[in-house]
Protein backbone atom coordinates (compact mmCIF):
# COMPACT_ATOMS: atom_id res chain seq x y z
CA UNK A 1 0.00 0.00 0.00
CA UNK A 2 1.27 3.46 -0.77
CA UNK A 3 0.86 6.44 1.49
CA UNK A 4 -2.54 7.49 0.16
CA UNK A 5 -3.92 3.98 0.44
CA UNK A 6 -2.55 3.61 3.96
CA UNK A 7 -4.19 6.91 4.91
CA UNK A 8 -7.51 5.86 3.48
CA UNK A 9 -7.24 2.42 5.02
CA UNK A 10 -6.53 3.88 8.43
CA UNK A 11 -9.30 6.44 8.15
CA UNK A 12 -11.90 3.79 7.40
CA UNK A 13 -10.69 0.97 9.66
CA UNK A 14 -8.71 2.63 12.43
CA UNK A 15 -6.14 -0.13 11.99
CA UNK A 16 -3.20 1.10 14.04
CA UNK A 17 -0.63 -0.98 12.25
CA UNK A 18 -1.49 0.93 9.07
CA UNK A 19 -0.89 4.19 10.87
CA UNK A 20 2.36 2.77 12.20
CA UNK A 21 3.51 1.94 8.68
CA UNK A 22 2.58 5.43 7.59
CA UNK A 23 4.31 7.13 10.48
CA UNK A 24 7.46 5.19 10.97
CA UNK A 25 9.33 6.41 7.84
CA UNK A 26 8.94 9.97 9.06
CA UNK A 27 10.12 9.39 12.58
CA UNK A 28 13.73 10.32 12.01
CA UNK A 29 12.78 13.54 10.25
CA UNK A 30 10.22 14.24 12.94
CA UNK A 31 12.79 13.75 15.63
CA UNK A 32 15.00 16.31 13.95
CA UNK A 33 12.14 18.78 13.70
CA UNK A 34 11.20 18.25 17.33
CA UNK A 35 14.79 18.65 18.44
CA UNK A 36 15.03 21.88 16.54
CA UNK A 37 12.27 23.34 18.69
CA UNK A 38 12.47 21.47 21.97
CA UNK A 39 16.26 21.08 22.03
CA UNK A 40 16.16 18.11 24.34
CA UNK A 41 16.62 14.48 23.25
CA UNK A 42 14.11 12.94 25.68
CA UNK A 43 11.49 15.56 25.12
CA UNK A 44 11.91 15.22 21.39
CA UNK A 45 11.44 11.47 21.54
CA UNK A 46 8.37 11.87 23.69
CA UNK A 47 7.06 14.49 21.32
CA UNK A 48 7.43 12.09 18.37
CA UNK A 49 5.40 9.50 20.25
CA UNK A 50 2.90 12.07 21.44
CA UNK A 51 2.33 13.33 17.92
CA UNK A 52 1.62 9.75 16.92
CA UNK A 53 -0.98 9.53 19.70
CA UNK A 54 -2.65 12.66 18.38
CA UNK A 55 -2.64 11.35 14.84
CA UNK A 56 -4.56 8.29 16.04
CA UNK A 57 -7.52 10.59 16.59
CA UNK A 58 -6.88 13.24 13.98
CA UNK A 59 -6.38 11.02 10.98
CA UNK A 60 -9.65 9.27 11.55
CA UNK A 61 -11.49 12.55 11.17
CA UNK A 62 -9.49 14.69 8.79
CA UNK A 63 -8.94 14.29 5.12
CA UNK A 64 -5.24 14.73 4.55
CA UNK A 65 -4.06 15.33 1.05
CA UNK A 66 -0.33 15.69 1.34
CA UNK A 67 0.63 13.68 4.37
CA UNK A 68 4.26 14.73 4.44
CA UNK A 69 3.71 18.46 4.51
CA UNK A 70 0.68 18.10 6.74
CA UNK A 71 2.74 16.09 9.20
CA UNK A 72 5.50 18.66 9.10
CA UNK A 73 3.19 21.55 9.90
CA UNK A 74 1.40 19.49 12.51
CA UNK A 75 4.56 18.48 14.33
CA UNK A 76 5.91 21.99 14.22
CA UNK A 77 2.72 23.34 15.70
CA UNK A 78 2.80 20.62 18.31
CA UNK A 79 6.31 21.59 19.37
CA UNK A 80 5.49 25.31 19.43
CA UNK A 81 2.48 24.52 21.61
CA UNK A 82 4.74 22.58 23.95
CA UNK A 83 7.04 25.54 24.24
CA UNK A 84 4.16 27.88 24.85
CA UNK A 85 2.91 25.56 27.59
CA UNK A 86 6.31 25.68 29.24
CA UNK A 87 6.33 29.44 29.02
CA UNK A 88 9.84 28.77 27.98
CA UNK A 89 10.69 31.35 25.37
CA UNK A 90 12.78 30.06 22.56
CA UNK A 91 13.87 32.19 19.72
CA UNK A 92 12.18 30.95 16.61
CA UNK A 93 13.18 32.56 13.40
CA UNK A 94 10.09 33.98 11.81
CA UNK A 95 11.62 33.56 8.35
CA UNK A 96 11.82 29.82 8.90
CA UNK A 97 8.21 29.69 9.88
CA UNK A 98 7.04 31.69 6.94
CA UNK A 99 8.85 29.28 4.74
CA UNK A 100 6.32 26.47 4.66
CA UNK A 101 3.80 28.29 2.51
CA UNK A 102 6.32 28.30 -0.30
CA UNK A 103 6.10 24.61 -0.82
CA UNK A 104 2.60 24.92 -2.17
CA UNK A 105 3.65 27.65 -4.56
CA UNK A 106 6.50 25.54 -5.78
CA UNK A 107 4.53 22.45 -6.47
CA UNK A 108 1.98 24.26 -8.62
CA UNK A 109 4.57 26.11 -10.60
CA UNK A 110 6.37 23.89 -13.03
CA UNK A 111 5.60 26.05 -16.01
CA UNK A 112 8.05 26.44 -18.85
CA UNK A 113 10.19 29.48 -18.81
CA UNK A 114 10.32 31.80 -21.75
CA UNK A 115 12.91 34.39 -22.66
CA UNK A 116 11.07 37.28 -21.05
CA UNK A 117 10.74 35.26 -17.84
CA UNK A 118 14.52 35.22 -17.60
CA UNK A 119 14.59 38.93 -18.25
CA UNK A 120 12.02 39.41 -15.55
CA UNK A 121 14.07 37.28 -13.19
CA UNK A 122 17.15 39.35 -13.89
CA UNK A 123 15.12 42.48 -13.14
CA UNK A 124 13.92 40.98 -9.89
CA UNK A 125 17.42 40.01 -8.88
CA UNK A 126 18.23 43.70 -8.84
CA UNK A 127 15.53 44.28 -6.24
CA UNK A 128 17.18 41.96 -3.74
CA UNK A 129 19.57 43.35 -1.16
CA UNK A 130 23.24 42.71 -1.54
CA UNK A 131 23.45 39.64 0.70
CA UNK A 132 20.50 37.93 -0.85
CA UNK A 133 21.58 38.78 -4.40
CA UNK A 134 25.05 37.44 -3.74
CA UNK A 135 23.96 34.25 -2.04
CA UNK A 136 21.17 33.42 -4.44
CA UNK A 137 23.46 33.90 -7.39
CA UNK A 138 26.18 31.73 -5.91
CA UNK A 139 23.72 29.04 -4.89
CA UNK A 140 21.39 28.83 -7.85
CA UNK A 141 23.62 29.88 -10.70
CA UNK A 142 26.98 28.63 -9.59
CA UNK A 143 25.54 25.74 -7.61
CA UNK A 144 27.74 26.26 -4.64
CA UNK A 145 26.90 24.73 -1.32
CA UNK A 146 26.21 26.86 1.78
CA UNK A 147 29.62 26.21 3.18
CA UNK A 148 31.40 27.42 0.06
CA UNK A 149 29.21 30.48 -0.08
CA UNK A 150 29.99 31.20 3.55
CA UNK A 151 33.70 30.83 2.80
CA UNK A 152 33.49 32.98 -0.31
CA UNK A 153 31.43 35.79 1.17
CA UNK A 154 32.63 35.61 4.73
CA UNK A 155 29.05 35.44 5.97
CA UNK A 156 27.97 33.16 8.75
CA UNK A 157 26.55 29.82 7.57
CA UNK A 158 23.11 30.56 9.03
CA UNK A 159 23.13 33.97 7.43
CA UNK A 160 23.84 32.34 4.08
CA UNK A 161 20.97 29.95 4.56
CA UNK A 162 18.40 32.57 5.48
CA UNK A 163 19.67 34.93 2.77
CA UNK A 164 19.03 32.20 0.21
CA UNK A 165 15.63 31.33 1.65
CA UNK A 166 14.53 34.93 1.81
CA UNK A 167 16.04 35.82 -1.50
CA UNK A 168 14.20 32.94 -3.10
CA UNK A 169 10.93 34.07 -1.60
CA UNK A 170 11.42 37.67 -2.57
CA UNK A 171 12.22 36.64 -6.11
CA UNK A 172 9.05 34.63 -6.28
CA UNK A 173 6.95 37.49 -4.99
CA UNK A 174 8.61 39.88 -7.44
CA UNK A 175 8.09 37.49 -10.35
CA UNK A 176 4.43 37.06 -9.57
CA UNK A 177 3.89 40.75 -9.23
CA UNK A 178 5.50 41.38 -12.62
CA UNK A 179 3.55 38.63 -14.27
CA UNK A 180 0.25 39.97 -12.98
CA UNK A 181 1.13 43.56 -13.73
CA UNK A 182 2.69 42.72 -17.14
CA UNK B 1 13.53 3.18 3.32
CA UNK B 2 13.87 6.52 1.68
CA UNK B 3 14.07 7.93 5.12
CA UNK B 4 17.12 6.03 6.22
CA UNK B 5 18.76 7.29 3.10
CA UNK B 6 17.79 10.83 4.06
CA UNK B 7 19.05 10.21 7.56
CA UNK B 8 22.46 9.08 6.43
CA UNK B 9 22.61 12.05 4.09
CA UNK B 10 21.80 14.36 6.96
CA UNK B 11 24.44 12.65 9.04
CA UNK B 12 27.04 13.01 6.32
CA UNK B 13 26.03 16.58 5.67
CA UNK B 14 26.36 17.64 9.27
CA UNK B 15 29.68 15.90 9.75
CA UNK B 16 31.07 17.33 6.53
CA UNK B 17 31.37 13.95 4.87
CA UNK B 18 29.74 15.10 1.67
CA UNK B 19 31.22 16.44 -1.50
CA UNK B 20 30.31 19.99 -2.44
CA UNK B 21 27.93 18.75 -5.11
CA UNK B 22 26.14 16.47 -2.66
CA UNK B 23 25.91 19.28 -0.15
CA UNK B 24 24.47 21.59 -2.76
CA UNK B 25 22.01 18.90 -3.80
CA UNK B 26 20.75 18.38 -0.27
CA UNK B 27 20.56 22.09 0.37
CA UNK B 28 18.53 22.56 -2.77
CA UNK B 29 16.18 19.76 -1.80
CA UNK B 30 15.82 21.25 1.64
CA UNK B 31 14.84 24.57 0.11
CA UNK B 32 11.94 22.83 -1.60
CA UNK B 33 11.19 20.65 1.40
CA UNK B 34 10.83 22.58 4.63
CA UNK B 35 10.33 19.31 6.51
CA UNK B 36 13.79 18.18 5.51
CA UNK B 37 15.21 21.61 6.28
CA UNK B 38 13.73 21.58 9.77
CA UNK B 39 15.07 18.10 10.39
CA UNK B 40 18.54 19.13 9.24
CA UNK B 41 18.39 22.17 11.51
CA UNK B 42 17.39 19.91 14.41
CA UNK B 43 20.14 17.41 13.88
CA UNK B 44 22.66 20.15 13.46
CA UNK B 45 21.58 21.49 16.85
CA UNK B 46 22.03 18.04 18.28
CA UNK B 47 25.43 17.80 16.61
CA UNK B 48 24.60 14.72 14.67
CA UNK B 49 22.34 11.78 14.18
CA UNK B 50 22.00 9.29 17.00
CA UNK B 51 20.98 6.03 15.38
CA UNK B 52 20.38 4.33 18.71
CA UNK B 53 17.89 6.98 19.71
CA UNK B 54 16.03 6.51 16.49
CA UNK B 55 15.90 2.73 16.70
CA UNK B 56 14.59 3.16 20.24
CA UNK B 57 11.88 5.40 18.85
CA UNK B 58 11.01 2.79 16.24
CA UNK B 59 10.75 0.22 19.01
CA UNK B 60 8.48 2.47 21.01
CA UNK B 61 6.25 2.92 18.01
CA UNK B 62 5.97 -0.77 17.24
CA UNK B 63 5.33 -1.52 20.92
CA UNK B 64 2.65 1.14 20.91
CA UNK B 65 0.99 -0.41 17.88
CA UNK B 66 1.16 -3.91 19.35
CA UNK B 67 -0.15 -2.70 22.69
CA UNK B 68 -3.22 -1.28 21.09
CA UNK B 69 -3.85 -4.49 19.26
CA UNK B 70 -3.42 -6.35 22.55
CA UNK B 71 -5.68 -3.85 24.29
CA UNK B 72 -8.26 -4.35 21.63
CA UNK B 73 -8.06 -8.07 22.24
CA UNK B 74 -8.39 -7.48 25.94
CA UNK B 75 -11.38 -5.28 25.32
CA UNK B 76 -12.79 -7.93 23.08
CA UNK B 77 -12.46 -10.45 25.85
CA UNK B 78 -13.94 -8.00 28.27
CA UNK B 79 -16.95 -7.71 26.03
CA UNK B 80 -17.08 -11.45 25.85
CA UNK B 81 -16.98 -11.63 29.61
CA UNK B 82 -19.66 -9.01 29.82
CA UNK B 83 -21.81 -11.02 27.46
CA UNK B 84 -21.29 -14.12 29.56
CA UNK B 85 -22.11 -12.12 32.64
CA UNK B 86 -25.26 -10.79 31.04
CA UNK B 87 -26.28 -14.28 29.97
CA UNK B 88 -25.64 -15.55 33.49
CA UNK B 89 -27.74 -12.70 34.84
CA UNK B 90 -30.59 -13.55 32.52
CA UNK B 91 -30.33 -17.21 33.46
CA UNK B 92 -30.36 -16.30 37.11
CA UNK B 93 -33.52 -14.24 36.69
CA UNK B 94 -35.15 -17.03 34.70
CA UNK B 95 -34.17 -19.49 37.40
CA UNK B 96 -35.62 -17.24 40.06
CA UNK B 97 -38.82 -16.90 38.07
CA UNK B 98 -38.97 -20.67 37.61
CA UNK B 99 -38.42 -21.20 41.31
CA UNK B 100 -41.08 -18.67 42.10
CA UNK B 101 -43.60 -20.28 39.76
CA UNK B 102 -42.66 -23.72 41.01
CA UNK B 103 -43.25 -22.57 44.54
CA UNK B 104 -46.49 -20.90 43.57
CA UNK B 105 -47.65 -23.99 41.71
CA UNK B 106 -46.57 -26.11 44.67
CA UNK B 107 -48.90 -24.28 47.03
CA UNK B 108 -51.65 -24.52 44.47
CA UNK B 109 -51.08 -28.24 44.27
CA UNK B 110 -51.14 -28.47 47.98
CA UNK B 111 -54.53 -26.81 48.13
CA UNK B 112 -55.73 -29.23 45.47
CA UNK B 113 -54.43 -32.01 47.63
CA UNK B 114 -56.58 -30.78 50.42
CA UNK B 115 -59.74 -30.81 48.37
CA UNK B 116 -58.92 -34.22 47.01
CA UNK B 117 -58.10 -35.62 50.38
CA UNK B 118 -61.04 -33.98 52.02
CA UNK B 119 -63.23 -37.04 51.79
CA UNK B 120 -60.44 -38.99 53.37
CA UNK B 121 -59.40 -36.70 56.17
CA UNK B 122 -62.21 -34.27 56.62
CA UNK B 123 -65.87 -34.18 57.24
CA UNK B 124 -67.53 -32.41 54.36
CA UNK B 125 -70.99 -30.96 54.25
CA UNK B 126 -73.02 -30.52 51.13
CA UNK B 127 -76.33 -28.84 51.68
CA UNK B 128 -78.90 -30.31 49.33
CA UNK B 129 -81.21 -27.39 48.74
CA UNK B 130 -83.98 -29.46 47.20
CA UNK B 131 -84.67 -30.85 50.67
CA UNK B 132 -84.65 -27.72 52.78
CA UNK B 133 -83.45 -24.19 53.19
CA UNK B 134 -82.22 -24.13 56.80
CA UNK B 135 -78.70 -22.95 57.42
CA UNK B 136 -76.55 -23.38 60.48
CA UNK B 137 -76.11 -20.30 62.65
CA UNK B 138 -72.62 -19.08 62.00
CA UNK B 139 -72.57 -20.39 58.45
CA UNK B 140 -71.63 -23.59 56.72
CA UNK B 141 -67.94 -23.16 57.22
CA UNK B 142 -68.27 -22.88 60.94
CA UNK B 143 -70.53 -25.95 61.01
CA UNK B 144 -68.07 -27.92 58.96
CA UNK B 145 -65.29 -26.82 61.24
CA UNK B 146 -67.31 -27.84 64.26
CA UNK B 147 -67.78 -31.29 62.77
CA UNK B 148 -64.12 -31.62 62.09
CA UNK B 149 -63.24 -30.70 65.64
CA UNK B 150 -65.35 -33.54 67.04
CA UNK B 151 -64.11 -36.91 68.03
CA UNK B 152 -65.60 -39.02 65.29
CA UNK B 153 -66.66 -42.59 65.49
CA UNK B 154 -67.95 -43.18 62.03
CA UNK B 155 -66.83 -46.71 61.37
CA UNK B 156 -65.32 -47.00 57.94
CA UNK B 157 -66.64 -43.59 57.05
CA UNK B 158 -68.47 -42.65 53.89
CA UNK B 159 -71.35 -40.58 52.67
CA UNK B 160 -74.66 -40.17 54.34
CA UNK B 161 -77.66 -38.05 53.48
CA UNK B 162 -79.71 -36.76 56.38
CA UNK B 163 -83.03 -34.94 56.57
CA UNK B 164 -84.21 -33.05 59.57
CA UNK B 165 -86.39 -30.27 60.72
CA UNK B 166 -85.43 -27.46 63.02
CA UNK B 167 -87.03 -27.34 66.41
CA UNK B 168 -88.10 -24.27 68.39
CA UNK B 169 -84.79 -24.31 70.24
CA UNK B 170 -82.98 -24.20 66.90
CA UNK B 171 -81.68 -27.72 67.15
CA UNK B 172 -82.36 -30.42 64.58
CA UNK B 173 -85.26 -32.75 65.21
CA UNK B 174 -86.72 -35.74 63.42
CA UNK B 175 -83.37 -36.67 61.99
CA UNK B 176 -83.74 -39.28 59.32
CA UNK B 177 -81.09 -40.84 57.16
CA UNK B 178 -81.66 -41.75 53.58
CA UNK B 179 -80.83 -45.10 52.12
CA UNK B 180 -79.12 -47.76 54.14
CA UNK B 181 -75.99 -46.32 55.60
CA UNK B 182 -73.75 -48.08 58.01
CA UNK B 183 -75.31 -47.95 61.46
CA UNK B 184 -72.27 -46.39 63.10
CA UNK B 185 -72.26 -43.69 60.47
CA UNK B 186 -75.95 -42.92 60.93
CA UNK B 187 -75.62 -42.82 64.70
CA UNK B 188 -72.63 -40.56 64.58
CA UNK B 189 -74.40 -38.20 62.18
CA UNK B 190 -77.40 -37.96 64.45
CA UNK B 191 -75.23 -37.44 67.50
CA UNK B 192 -73.24 -34.72 65.80
CA UNK B 193 -76.35 -32.91 64.64
CA UNK B 194 -78.07 -33.12 68.03
CA UNK B 195 -75.09 -31.87 69.97
CA UNK B 196 -74.04 -29.36 67.36
CA UNK B 197 -74.77 -25.87 66.32
CA UNK B 198 -78.14 -24.26 66.18
CA UNK B 199 -79.96 -23.74 62.94
CA UNK B 200 -82.27 -21.22 61.46
CA UNK B 201 -84.96 -22.11 58.98
CA UNK B 202 -87.52 -24.90 58.87
CA UNK B 203 -85.84 -28.01 57.56
CA UNK B 204 -82.66 -29.15 55.90
CA UNK B 205 -81.24 -31.93 53.80
CA UNK B 206 -77.51 -32.53 53.92
CA UNK B 207 -75.03 -34.86 52.49
CA UNK B 208 -72.28 -35.45 55.01
CA UNK B 209 -69.12 -37.10 53.89
CA UNK B 210 -67.06 -38.69 56.62
CA UNK B 211 -63.42 -39.58 56.12
CA UNK B 212 -62.99 -43.08 54.82
CA UNK B 213 -60.79 -45.16 57.02
CA UNK B 214 -59.75 -48.74 56.63
CA UNK B 215 -58.73 -48.95 60.23
CA UNK B 216 -61.06 -47.89 62.97
CA UNK B 217 -59.04 -45.25 64.64
CA UNK B 218 -61.34 -42.37 65.22
CA UNK B 219 -58.52 -40.13 66.33
CA UNK B 220 -56.79 -40.65 63.01
CA UNK B 221 -59.76 -39.48 61.08
CA UNK B 222 -59.40 -36.27 62.93
CA UNK B 223 -56.28 -35.35 60.99
CA UNK B 224 -55.59 -31.73 61.35
CA UNK B 225 -55.79 -29.74 58.26
CA UNK B 226 -52.58 -27.78 57.73
CA UNK B 227 -53.40 -24.32 58.95
CA UNK B 228 -51.96 -22.54 55.95
CA UNK B 229 -54.43 -24.27 53.70
CA UNK B 230 -57.41 -22.53 55.14
CA UNK B 231 -56.68 -19.29 53.51
CA UNK B 232 -56.29 -20.89 50.13
CA UNK B 233 -59.41 -22.93 50.57
CA UNK B 234 -61.42 -19.83 51.38
CA UNK B 235 -60.29 -17.95 48.37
Amino acid sequence: MNEKELLRHYKTTGDLSALGKLYSPYMSLLYGVCFKYLQDPDRSQDAVMQIFEELIQKLRHYEVDNFKSWLHVYSKNYCLMQLRKDKRTTQVDIEDNLFESEQKLNSSEEAKWEERDFERLEGCMQTLNQEQKECVRLFYLEQKCYKDIADLTGYDLNKVKSAIQNGKRNLKICMERKENGK
Amino acid sequence: MENNYQLSRIHNYIHGLMSREEMFQLEKEALEDPFLQDAIDGYRLQNGVDARQLSLLQQRLSRRVEDTIATRHAQYYTWQRLAIGAAAGVLFVVLLALLYFKHFNGTAERSTDVTLSEPENMVAIEPLLDGGEATPLGGWKAFEQYLNNQELDTGRGGEIIVNFTIGKDGLPEQIRTEGTPEQALADEAVRLLRSGVKWQGAKARLKITFPIKEMKHPSQSNVIKPPHCFGIEKS
